[in-house]
């Protein structure tokens, strides 16, 4: 075997292997969703007698769903989920892209220290906060209780993450230039902003919009700590209905745990495009 | 249509780097005037202070005799075409030409008249819905013309705008340019770095060096007449060739001597050196490579100002050729006719034109005979 076929060889080993690596850590990822799928489709018999089988041996059956949104009050959660997720989401985006655009194009030193605290706010994990937050909020203010605390705080938690997406697509990918021709074509500080800046910065809002509208509907624990009433409890919460002390009805935990994903799956696929331009953005001189 | 007044203008950044020292300049109605100078001499930065985009830090500058240096820059009714072209690109050229006279709530009808007219004028009328990505360099140069044209503004500002085409696009760009300027009779402010362009677009030219000014004239009195050895040095390509001569005077003859060779001086430069008092001294003997000849009947009559030399190398370019040589060890260069016989390696005697010759003081570096603007 001459040097050049040793070669091609290698080179089609190490493409195998990295093949049957990635399948596996697909599998691993998608385990856990195929298996809500295949079982939410089942009576609680057949998911407790054989979790892995496709079809249980009572077959196909639609009752998960109603029961568990019955259950759950689906309707009256998923209202809630929505209006804090698509509150909280509108409003980081619209805080985090006029911060960035004020920190990038002033040289204040105002404006340094401000996103040096963002950055730095960013290492600090929620749990420390946690406990502070809710004496704070719910002792001295009592204003636990209320989406508009839930939606408030869920802004203060990722505005900084937000503000340094857009910052470093500012920064990068909007030529200052740009902002210089509006001014002389007749527009105000702010109607730059919004006539030429926000429009160009697309994939980012796309790729911001995604990762926090995921968190802020599966987000459980803030909500937790939170939503003190009932009516008002966001989908993941509610979810909690099916785990009982002694039994959990787990076709119902099942059909419960696909509506609250459905959402957030369709809207990634209506965003998909946008999220690839926002990560690869100035990644390449266009 | 606008006259423009720059009096006493400067620029010094927080840092206390001066980058525009005391910048004068009168721009009458459609003048077309061309900052010219290498980088980082405070061309851009003084168009960028007529746009309103830098803060004047001293100095008025002033639109049809009102003060304007506090002014916004969409309230000084100035166009600019930027070296990038800034066009907006989420918009089609035809929502960029339009977009500053949305800005000034025109009415739709006129907008579109207008935006129509400018694109027949630039050719652009089948890449109206087209978006700045879908269209070429030269296409992408026309729309930020058109973007500054629908405005009819009173004075168009153009940063470097044909930096970014190809030589070839350039050429003709520069033409269209000049076209337009015939056609609509706009006041422009053109900055580049290119000796070519300024030349040939220009009706005056200010050359720059490190923030400071250092001619204003026409681009013929600038070519004859440089007023200073940078000057000289920056208009005309290739530039103009300097040497070291020693001055010596005997009663009413004027030679310079450059190495072995003698030159006689003609009377025009001989009575400045005579009442300067340069016997004796060192000045730099400056001469475009187009008033060095090889010419055998110009040699004839011009024997006593002749070099002899070796031709290092030979530049055939079509029309012309470009003969490289050292006369004392100094690189010269002559532009001479391609019937020329010589090659490199020929021994040569080549002939300085000496009435185009210029002068210059060793320390001033000021031309000895035209040092006023």
């Amino acid at each position: 075997m001459n040097q050049n076929e040793l070669a091609a060889k290698q080179k089609k080993r190490r493409q195998v292997i990295t093949i049957i690596v990635l399948i596996i850590v697909f599998i691993l990822f998608v385990i856990p969703f195929l298996l809500v799928l295949i079982n939410v489709f089942k009576t609680k018999g057949d998911i407790t007698s054989n979790p892995l089988a496709l079809i249980g041996e009572h077959g196909f059956t639609l009752q998960n769903f109603p029961e568990a949104m019955a259950k759950m009050d689906f309707w009256n959660v998923f209202k809630n989920s929505a209006i804090i997720t698509f509150s909280a989401t509108i409003l980081t985006i619209l805080f985090s892209a006029m911060a960035s655009f004020v920190i990038v194009r002033n040289n204040w030193k105002a404006c340094t220290l401000f996103f040096a605290l963002m950055i730095a706010s960013m290492v600090i994990p929620f749990q420390v906060l946690m406990v502070p937050l809710v004496s704070v909020y719910g002792g001295i203010f009592g204003i636990l209780g209320s989406r508009i605390t839930l939606i408030f705080m869920h802004v203060g938690f990722s505005v900084s993450m937000a503000t340094f997406m857009f910052h470093g697509a500012i920064h990068s990918n909007i030529p200052l230039e740009l902002e210089e021709a509006a001014l002389i074509d007749g527009c105000s500080r702010w109607q730059t902003f919004w006539k030429i800046v926000f429009p160009l910065l697309k994939p980012t809002v796309a790729t911001v919009a995604i990762i926090d509208a995921m968190a802020f509907w599966n987000d459980y624990l803030l909500p937790s700590l939170v939503l003190t009433d009932k009516e008002i409890y966001t989908i993941p919460i509610a979810t909690q209905a099916f785990y009982g002390t002694y039994s959990t009805d787990i076709g119902l935990v099942m059909a419960a745990l696909l509506l609250a994903m459905l959402p957030i799956l369709i809207l990634y696929l209506f965003l998909q495009k946008h999220i690839v331009a926002g990560v690869t953005a100035g990644a390449v001189k266009g | 249509m606008a006259s423009l007044s720059l009096k006493g203008i400067q620029k010094i950044y927080p840092n206390g780097y001066h980058a525009v020292t005391d910048f004068n300049l009168e721009v009458e109605d459609k003048e077309f005037i061309i900052f010219v100078g290498p980088s980082g001499c405070g061309k851009s930065t003084t168009l960028r202070m007529i746009a309103g985009l830098e803060d004047i830090s001293e100095g008025e500058f002033r639109i049809d005799g009102v003060l304007m240096n506090d002014v916004e820059p969409k309230d000084r009714d100035i166009a600019m075409v930027f070296q990038s072209y800034a066009l907006y690109p989420h918009m089609t050229v035809y929502d960029n030409m339009a977009f500053a006279l949305k800005l000034r709530n025109v009415p739709k009808d006129e907008i579109d008249a207008k935006v129509r007219e400018a694109a027949k004028i630039l050719d652009l009328e089948k890449l109206l819905d087209r978006k700045p990505k879908a269209l070429s360099g030269g296409q992408r140069q026309r729309v930020a013309m058109g973007r500054a044209i629908v405005r009819s503004p009173k004075v168009f500002l153009m940063d470097e705008p044909l930096s970014n085409l190809d030589a070839k696009l350039r050429v003709q760009m520069r033409t269209e340019i000049s076209k337009l300027h015939e056609k609509l009779g706009t006041t422009i402010i053109y900055v580049t770095h290119d000796q070519t362009e300024a030349m040939t677009l220009g009706t005056r030219i200010v050359v720059m060096k490190d923030g400071i000014v250092q001619q204003i004239n026409t681009p013929e009195h600038l070519y004859n007449k440089p007023c200073n050895l940078f000057v000289a040095g920056f208009i005309g390509s290739p530039q103009m060739n300097f040497i070291d001569a020693v001055v010596g005077i005997d009663g009413d003859k004027v030679i310079l001597k450059v190495g072995d060779n003698v030159l006689n001086v003609p009377d025009e430069e001989k009575q400045v050196l005579i009442d300067g008092g340069y016997d004796g001294k060192t000045v730099v003997l400056g001469i475009r490579p187009e008033n060095i000849s090889d010419d055998p009947a110009f040699l004839a009559e011009n024997q006593d100002h002749a070099v002899k030399t070796t031709i290092k190398v030979h530049e055939m370019l079509g029309a012309e050729v470009f003969l490289y040589f050292d006369v004392n060890g100094t690189q010269m260069t002559a532009r001479v006719h391609p019937d020329s016989p010589l090659r490199a390696g020929s021994d040569a005697t080549l002939a300085f034109d000496m009435e185009k010759i210029h002068l210059f003081d060793k320390e001033t570096e000021k031309n000895l005979l035209h040092p006023e603007w």
